[in-house]
This record gives C-alpha cells, structure tokens and sequence, in this order.
C-alpha cells in the first residue's frame, strides 16, 4: 500500500513532524469534535430541552463562550489594524496567526450561535425580520458581515499553500487580494469596534436586570465601550499566547522577542485605560444607578458564591495586576512574567463575559424572586468542546501546511546573529 | 423591517441603518471584485513570472536578500529593496561609482570551483554567457552543479518560450526534491541544451533592446558573494543543535546530495535556488 507524504505541502524550509505524528496528536481533537457534532446533531434535532437552560436562564455556557472568543478574536481586527492603518510593521510576524484565531473564533462563535438560536434554515430571518430596537441585530450584521472579511482575509493565507501557490491564476490572486487587504483591515475595524461594542451594550441597557443596568453616553451605555477596551486591551494578549503556546507545541521560535514585547505593551495600556474606566463605572453603578433602582450597594454580592471576591478577582486580580506587570518593562522582559500576565489578562475578559451573562440572570430582580443556579448539560459542554476542537483543529493544520509566521524559516536557522539594516520589502 | 413584511414603514432609522450596511457590504464586494480584475489582468498581460518572483522574494529570509555591495565589503549592511533588480535600483549606480575597482587589478577567488571570469552570475546561481552571435548562453553554476549532481529530471521550456528575467527558467528533480533555476535575463529561448552540454539554454535578447546585465554579478564581486553563499551552505547542512561545524577549507565535493543524503535537501534546494 502507498504511503501519503505530506512532504510536499509544507512550505519549503520549514520542519514539521510527521504526518503520523500529526495525525497521533490531533485524533483525540477529531474525536472531541465528533462528540461534539453528535451534541449539536441533538441540539438540533431535539431542541433547547437537551440543555440546562430555560426561559428564567435563557443564556448559558454558549453565549458566556461567544462573548469571550469574539473578544479573545479581537486580536485580529485589531492587528491588522495596527499593522496596516498604523504601520507597525513589526507585527506582520504574527498577522497570519492573527486572521486565523480571528476566523476561528468568529466562526466557533457563529456555530455555538446557531446551535443556541435554532432552526439554523431560518437564519436568514435575523436580516429579513430584524428587531431594529434590539443591540442583537446590529451584533448580527456587523458579525456576519466581519466573518466574511475574516474568510476573505484567510485566502491569501490559503493560497501561499506551497502546492497551490503553484498554480499561476492561485498566486496572481493571492498577490492582488493582499495589496487591497488594508481596506478589509479597515471594514473589519469598523465593523468589529460596532459589534463588540453592541454585545457589551446589549447588557447594558436591560434595565430590568440592575445588576447589569449602566448609564451611559448617548444611546449607549457604558457597557457599549467598556465591551471595545476590554477587547482590544486582550486581543494583542490572546494573539501572544497563541502564539507562545504554538513555539512550545512546535519547540520553535516563530517571532522575535520585540513583538511579544509590543504586544505585551500593547495590552498593558489599554488594560490599564480599561481596569480605569471599568473601577469608575463600578463606582458609579454602586453608588448611583443601582441605588436609583433600589438596590443598596454590595447587595448584589449577597448571593453565594457570587460574593465581593468576584468583583476584586474581576478589576483587581485580573484587570490590574496583569495591567501593572505589561506595563512594566523590566516585568514584561521575563517571558514568564509576559506569558502569566497574558494569560491573567484573558481570563480577566472571560470573567467579565461571565459575570455579565451568568451572574446577571443568577440574581433575583423582584422581591418574589430567586436567586437562580444553572450548570450547563453534558449536550452544552459538548457544543462547547467542538467548538474549541474546531479551534485547535483549523490553527493545527493551517500551522502545518501554511506559512503562519513569515520568520519562522529565519528564526530556526543556524545562521549567525548579525545585526542587519532593515530596509522596506515591499 | 424589510418591504412586503406586515406593518412595515421606512424610517430615517432604517434608512440610515441599511445603507450603512449596504455600504460595508458592497466595499467587502468590490475589493474581492477589483483583486479578481486585476488578477485578470495580470494573466492576460503574462505577469506572472514577474509576479511569482516578488512574491518569492518578499519570502526570502534576510540573509538571502543581502545587498550584492554588503557581499561585496562594499557597506556593512543592506537589504536589497529592488528583487534584485539592479537596473533599477537608485543606489547601485552609487555604489559603483564611490568604489570603482579595476577589475583585472583584483584576483577571484572561486574555492576551488570552475566560475569562469567572462560569465555573469545570477544570484539563483544561473549564469549567463553573451556570444559573438549577439545570443546569450544561460547554463547552471558550478556550486549549483555540485549541490544538485546528475538531475534524474530536467523541464526545459521549448524554444519559442519568452523568458522574464527572475522568471522559472527550467525546472527539475534529484532524489525526489524538486527544484527551480531562475532565468539570470530576459529573452526567448532559441536552443536548448542540458546538463551534459554544460548549459541549458540559447537566448535571443529582447528585439530592440540592448543586452543589459548590470543587475549580474561579474568579476571581483564573485568572491563575496562565493564565500557568503558556501558560508549559507555549511549552516544549512549542519545539523541545527550545533550551528555551523563543517572544517573550513577544501573544496566542495561533486554531487553533494548523493554524498550528504541525510540532510533536509528540500530546504537547501530551496534556499540555495532562492525559492522560499
């Protein structure tokens, strides 16, 4: 029998295991996924009744889990951004990785979505039927809109296959969809600085839920904005993880250590804006919107095990200090340091996605009312767990096959280190 | 919202919201739309040679893309802006100018390998020979000779073929790893030749235009370039973990795959062709 050498897919200059060993290492990903597509199959089939969810708790596990990869995805917009309307060349090392935790993201996000709405053959109703009165709608629009920008941006990744590079029409498309790439930049800045806003501004303006309830600037509570910061403080944070946590699976250096430091720094300014606004907004809500609506402050924290700890861990121990150690740097020199404060810096987004989607329906709202407790199905973990093997399955095979890291070739070579005049390549 | 939905009426709202999402969707519809035309256009135009090589190069790691002056000792260090096009490049004349060496006043050195000193050389270690009869005679390198040994499979385009200058000039394969020599110069292919006549092709200048081969290496810059490119060699046949570790000196041995066949052959293949 023939064996299949994948050989000649890898881009030239790179070193990649096998292909068996490939294989090894992503069939326990393969077989999360197929539970996970056996999850959605019931989901779909049966119905909400195959989760945990009802319509007290109407927002479970999957929008906690699309609120935070749509900001953990904000890396992408947001770099490109950087790279290509502010020209930090520097970041061209990591824009590929960027436009494909982007995609994933956005399109995990659509799939939970999808599962969590329902009749996915009715989908089109969201643009035809639209609640014009909802944040929702302009948060679908501007999502659908920017995942076909993300799908359009991930072509000429897909094209510098070394295989299909070699197919003359491939290439010249490739070539010219990348100089027009700066105005999908831009759309997708536009569009990602509308949606995340709107998912933050979806929260705030339910004034029914005072736990959640802001006051804000125009039309939109402060929610609207706190939603972008948060985003795009770790956006640069998640794109460095990923791609640390890329060189430890890869045991390679992929990018020089000034674009871990510049996403690092990066991340800790608009962090620190962030963790500012965020304690001035905290303040305000206890002190003055709650109150209007009749709620003493830290009443909301009387319910187990959503106490005063949640809040420090969300502003302090994970808004603060990682803003503090980015900032820093003689601390964002120590990779440890950069890496455990990225990490602190994404969980910290996660927990403010928790505690709004979560803890908002938790809480009791009328005198006559309970406090709520609500874990997720083993249906919803597993939606959960194809979205996340999706992830890890498209950034595995496009790292393998796919030039995500233009200096990786230079990186891994034994060349001695020569301090060289950059001069501009375009 | 939309018309023929019950109860629908248009507002400034509606209005203001739709067109702007009409707007972003049609800016993501028109720059997929303008990428395709112009790719249309590239291929009706048979640009894409000239395309496929900025895109190679844009590739190439620094040290591929080091200046021929920084090879030269002439400056300490420079990337080459131009893909190596140094017919159109601003600061090559400079360069010629500041530092004029006489060429037969310099000896060149060639490690031991055949270059002659009438052929001008391409940095994908192509080299170009223009004879009496006004045609250009293109042939492999002797370091590229080395590297590769007896081809088991050569693709030389037919005569008729126009070549662009840094276009695919022929293609092939050894031991299983394919490779790529491109064109040191423009021109149509007139004859074809092949490894055991010691060059490939026989090339007609383009019409009306005179034989410019500024942007090849000739003479005394050979050397540098040489030295740099056998210093390339070592490292990328070392194994990683120990960087460069061969002895200096001697000279390279003839068909080098067959004699190192451990070695990562696609990558060398691809560096030492300049295909990335």
């Amino acid at each position: 029998m023939p064996s299949f050498n994948d050989r000649n897919l890898i881009p030239r200059g790179l070193e990649r295991c096998s292909l068996q060993g490939f294989a090894l290492r992503l069939a326990p990903w393969l077989l999360l996924f197929a539970f996970g597509a056996y999850c959605i199959y019931l989901c779909l089939r049966f119905g909400l009744n195959q989760t945990n969810m009802d319509n007290r708790f109407a927002f479970g596990l999957w929008i906690f889990l699309d609120l935070t990869v749509i900001a953990l995805g904000a890396g992408a917009f947001f770099t490109g951004f950087l790279l290509y309307l502010m020209k930090w060349k520097a970041l061209k090392s990591v824009i590929n990785s960027a436009v494909i935790i982007g995609f994933v993201c956005y399109s995990g996000a659509m799939v939970a979505l999808a599962v969590d709405v329902g009749q996915p053959l009715r989908a089109w109703f969201t643009f035809w039927h639209p609640n014009v009165h909802s944040m929702l709608t302009e948060v679908s629009f501007c999502i659908t809109c920017y995942l076909t920008v993300l799908a359009v941006e991930y072509i000429p990744i897909l094209l510098k296959n070394r295989k299909l590079k070699q197919i003359p029409s491939f290439l010249v498309f490739e070539f010219e969809l990348h100089k027009v790439i700066p105005v999908l930049a831009a759309v997708g800045t536009l569009l990602s600085f509308f949606h995340q806003g709107s998912l933050g501004g979806l929260y705030g303006v339910l004034r029914g839920r005072p736990f959640a309830y802001r006051e804000g600037f125009a039309i939109w509570p402060s929610t609207f904005f706190l939603f972008i910061l948060s985003a795009i403080a770790v956006g640069p944070s998640f794109i460095l993880l990923t791609t640390k946590l890329a060189e430890k699976l890869s045991r390679k250096p992929l990018v020089r250590g000034g674009v871990y430091q510049m996403l690092g720094k990066t991340s800790g300014v608009l962090l620190t804006v962030y963790v500012a606004l965020k304690s001035v907004d905290t303040l305000i809500w206890l002190n003055k919107t709650s109150q209007a609506a009749g709620f003493t402050p830290f009443e909301f924290y009387t319910f187990k095990p959503f106490g005063t700890w949640i809040l420090f861990a969300e502003i302090v121990l994970l808004g603060l200090v990682p803003a503090l150690l980015l900032l820093s740097s003689r601390m964002r020199a120590r990779p440890a340091v950069l890496t455990g404060a990225a990490i602190l810096a994404c969980c910290g987004v996660a927990l403010n996605r928790f505690v709004l989607t979560i803890q908002t329906l938790a809480l009791p709202t009328l005198p006559f009312d309970e406090f709520l407790s609500y874990f997720p199905s083993w249906q919803e973990f597993g939606v959960f767990a194809a979205v996340l093997a999706y992830g890890v399955l498209v950034y595995a095979v496009s790292f393998r096959y796919l030039p995500l890291f233009p200096d990786e070739k230079q990186l891994t070579a034994p060349v001695e280190t020569e301090e060289l005049e950059y001069v501009s390549r375009s | 919202m939309f018309p023929g939905v019950n109860g629908f009426h248009w507002t400034f709202g509606h209005i203001l919201f739709v067109s702007i999402f009409c707007m972003v969707g049609l800016v993501i519809l028109t720059t997929a739309i303008v990428a395709a035309y112009r790719s249309w256009r590239d291929a009706r135009l048979n640009r894409e040679p000239r395309i496929r090589w900025q895109s190679d190069f844009h590739d190439l790691s620094d040290r591929e893309r080091r200046c021929r002056h920084m090879l030269s000792g002439e400056t300490k260090s420079r990337l080459c802006p131009n893909a190596f096009e140094c017919r159109d490049c601003v600061t090559h004349p400079k360069f010629v100018e500041l530092a004029p060496v006489a060429e037969q006043m310099v000896p060149v050195e060639t490690y031991g390998m055949d270059f002659p000193p009438e052929n001008y050389y391409h940095r994908g270690h192509a080299w170009v020979r223009p004879e009496e009869n006004g045609t250009l005679v293109v042939g492999l390198d002797d370091l590229g000779r080395r590297l590769i040994g007896p081809p088991d499979h050569v693709e030389l385009p037919a005569p008729g073929t126009q070549l662009e200058n840094n276009g695919v000039a022929w293609r092939g394969d050894r031991n299983g790893v394919s490779f790529r020599v491109l064109a040191p110069v423009e021109g149509e292919v007139v004859e074809t030749g092949g490894p055991d006549k010691g060059w490939y092709l026989r090339l007609r200048p383009v019409a009306n235009k005179p034989t410019d081969l500024r942007h090849l290496l000739h003479g005394y810059e050979v050397s540098g370039w040489l030295r740099d490119e056998l210093d390339r060699l070592q490292m990328l046949l070392s194994p990683e973990a120990t960087g460069p570790s061969l002895a200096d000196g001697g000279v390279l041995m003839e068909d080098l795959s067959k004699a190192q066949p451990g070695a990562n052959w696609d990558k060398v293949m691809g560096e030492m062709f300049l295909e990335p």
